[in-house]
């Protein structure tokens, strides 16, 4: 308690902290009637059509045949079109899952036009992409493997793949109980794996789950600053830090958007296949995000608010990867956002008008960071998988004769 | 933008935009009037995207990868390749004369085919070079010689369609000029040919487009390769061939009709240039046109070995001067300059 009474805000978010002790959560009221509040972890949801097994807790399991086939698909390079990359390339554990590039790696040549999120936590997620244009993570992965600028995988062509390679046929078999590997058990299967990399298990967790001792000062001081004057929490909400809706805060343009020709072409190609009308598609050049696919033009430059997790290990931030650090996060929000122009396109303006001004202090700046960087935890690693061979004479084609 | 000059040695003359018409009456439908086609500004576009590996999904490889110029413009191989990690279960075709030829497939495939249509197969299909159509058209709209080309011959920006129409252009160029005179063991030939080849390889193109099933041997690479069984069983699941998973033959003609009587059977090749086109038969399976007289003496013809002498030098008589065209020079991509004020 003694820590607790060093934290520098104001009496009233004081008050709401000790709440934190006893009820794991926070309200603040002064900043939405809803109460917005954050919370510890808990186990992650697991679609019925996709059991999987879990511990008594409800924590999915890594040695259940699914997770450990889905974890050597996840690896499996032959998915991709020209078997030249896997899930893994783009959300590696080297770089937290995702592959620390601004823009993320893309297919063989094209480009990519947007950061590739951490698979980390994902399970937890109702909104895949930063568009939200997947609702769980089955949809996620078959959406990415199978992307021109991607995987650029066919599903026919995966499902033939693996059908030549007997340790696979064996795994799907005994898995989904099927004579064949099956097209839509390959994104069940890599969605099972992906439900055990979570982290759950952070001081931020520790602290709300109870243990006083789990944050730094500088992490209570900056907790405090994340529920008041930073004002995080209007859109960092929940176990996630996120509402997981969408909102247009103005991060600027990726340069290379204006300096390479493969992110130049991925960005129209886009525009087009998403069904943006022709008089928008000739004119935008700034990602439109939620609008592409909701299309109404309030939705323009709204991305998914991110969770603020295992954030230490997933560097670069933002849709487009802008910022490489927390600081630059914290100094793009305390200068109030940034500024896009939706306005000609939208009609009105699509920004978010809970972005202010912040005014916080170097030393505020910092312990909101502190803060972040609480919400982490140990880092994931994983050992990647041996893959199997094709093997021609295992095929029925080829046991007779 | 200068571009490096290409010689293209078109005996057509005036012929390609006549067999162009009924292609850009359906596309230019509703579409009135239509602009003037400058034909040599697309030849000279389809000649590049012929060449060019960005028309495949990850720029590996091109149309000239399987109608290879230096292979008269087939690959030269028994089983062509397809696009990377899988194989090919079926010989190339090649594109020599193919302006004038109204099968374009060993199995006859789908009705109604054109070098148009099937242009436009073998860039999107997932064997082939497996190219989104509009990934296609944004990637061509990112190489300013390819803009400026676009609206030299067509007058219109880059498009799917109007790639398609270059790449015909183009491919409608690939004809042969004359024949090797005959000597006498030729003529000796082709009365043999007249007595036993010639009621399947009838009529001008030598072929009577008519599906054969003449018992080749199937080439066991198919099925010992997993890469070109891949290739093989995802084309019989998408035909509907209904033992796709277990057929260890080619199934042929019956993969586009499902009709029993088509099983193994496949379309009669022109033999226009075929002495320049081995291996031979659908799989490849034969090296020389030896091997193929031979296989067809042992099923039935028995030939004596003058006759098959005679008849194979009839064969090579009948090769004529294929077009040369040497590879260009790719333009390169370029970023777009004032990216933010441009339309796109």
């Amino acid at each position: 308690m003694r820590a607790l009474l060093r934290i520098p805000f104001a009496p009233l978010f004081l008050v709401l902290a000790l709440f934190v002790i006893a009820a794991a959560t926070i309200s603040v009221s002064a900043v939405k009637q809803e109460a917005p509040s954050l919370a510890a972890l808990g186990a992650p949801p697991i679609p019925s059509d996709n059991p999987q097994s879990v511990d008594e807790n409800g924590f999915p399991l890594s040695d259940d045949p699914k997770v450990e086939l889905g974890k050597m698909l996840y690896f499996e390079n032959r998915l991709s079109g020209d078997a030249s990359v896997s899930c893994a390339d783009c959300h590696s554990d080297e770089f937290g899952f995702s592959d620390g590039q601004d823009l993320c790696l893309a297919y063989q040549g094209t480009g990519n036009w947007r950061n590739c999120p951490t698979v980390v936590n994902s399970a937890y997620q109702d909104q895949l992409f930063w568009d939200g244009r997947s609702d769980r993570l089955e949809d996620q992965a078959k959406g990415a493997a199978t992307s021109a600028v991607e995987g650029h995988g066919h599903p026919d062509m995966m499902e033939e793949r693996l059908r030549q390679i007997p340790e696979y046929v064996d795994r799907f078999e005994k898995v989904f109980g099927t004579e064949w590997p099956e097209g839509d058990d390959i994104w069940r299967a890599i969605s099972a794996f992906e439900r055990t990399i979570i982290q759950p298990d952070t001081p931020f967790d520790r602290f709300m789950r109870g243990d006083q001792t789990a944050l730094t000062d500088d992490a209570k001081a900056g907790m405090g600053l994340f529920l008041g004057k930073a004002a995080c929490i209007q859109c960092h909400t929940g176990p996630l830090l996120s509402d997981q809706q969408f909102h247009n805060v103005g991060v600027p343009d990726n340069s290379k958007l204006a300096t390479d020709p493969l992110i130049q072409i991925t960005f129209r190609f886009q525009q087009f296949g998403r069904g943006v009308p022709p008089e928008i598609y000739d004119v935008v050049k700034s990602d439109l995000g939620l609008y592409l696919g909701t299309k109404q033009p309030e939705d323009m430059g709204k991305f998914r608010t991110a969770p603020l997790r295992y954030l230490k290990y997933s560097m670069p931030y933002m849709h487009n990867g802008s910022f490489f650090t927390l600081e630059e996060v914290v100094d793009f929000y305390n200068d109030g956002g940034g500024t896009n122009d939706f306005e000609a396109l939208a009609g009105s303006s699509t920004r978010s008008d809970l972005l202010k001004p912040l005014g916080l202090t170097d030393e505020e700046k910092r312990q909101l960071v502190a803060f972040l960087e609480s919400t982490s935890g140990e880092e994931i690693k994983i050992e990647r998988p041996v893959l199997p061979e094709y093997d021609v004479f295992a095929t029925p084609a080829n046991s007779g004769n | 933008m200068s571009l490096p000059s290409i010689s293209v040695r078109s005996g057509l003359g005036i012929a390609p935009t006549l067999l162009l018409v009924p292609f850009f009456t359906l596309l230019l439908d509703g579409c009135t009037p239509q602009p003037q086609v400058d034909q040599d500004a697309l030849v000279e576009l389809g000649t590049y995207l012929f060449f060019d590996n960005r028309l495949s999904g990850d720029a590996s490889i091109s149309c000239a990868t399987c109608h290879d110029p230096d292979h008269a413009w087939a690959d030269g191989t028994a089983l062509s390749q397809t696009y990377p990690a899988a194989d090919g279960f079926r010989n190339s075709k090649s594109l020599l004369n193919v302006s004038q030829r109204s099968n374009y497939y060993w199995d006859g495939g789908p009705a109604g085919a054109s070098v148009a249509n099937v242009t436009a197969e073998m860039i999107g299909g997932k064997l082939f070079l497996n190219l989104n159509d509009r990934l296609l058209t944004e990637r061509l709209k990112q190489i300013p010689a390819y803009v400026d080309l676009f609206e030299q011959s067509l007058a219109e920006i880059p498009s799917y369609e109007g790639a398609i129409r270059a790449l015909e252009a183009f491919q409608n160029t690939l004809t042969t000029q004359g024949s090797t005179p005959m000597g006498e063991t030729a003529q000796r030939g082709s009365a043999v040919f007249e007595s036993n080849c010639a009621s399947c390889h009838s009529g001008e193109g030598y072929t009577d487009g008519l599906p054969h099933a003449m018992r080749v041997p199937e080439n066991p690479d198919i099925t010992a390769d997993p890469l070109r069984h891949t290739a093989f069983r995802l084309y019989l699941k998408d035909h509907n061939v209904p033992d796709h998973m277990s057929l260890r033959e080619d199934p042929g003609h019956l993969a586009q009709t499902g009709d029993e009587r088509h099983r193994a059977a496949f379309i009669t090749p022109d033999l226009r240039q075929v002495a320049d086109t081995a291996p031979y038969m659908h799989n490849g399976i034969f090296d020389t046109l030896d091997d193929v007289v031979a296989f067809y003496s042992d099923g039935g013809m028995d030939l004596s070995l003058e006759e098959s002498s005679d008849l194979i030098a009839f064969l090579e008589s009948l090769s004529g001067t294929i077009p040369h065209i040497e590879e260009p020079e790719m333009p390169p991509y370029e970023v777009s300059q004032n990216w933010a004020e441009v339309s796109n």
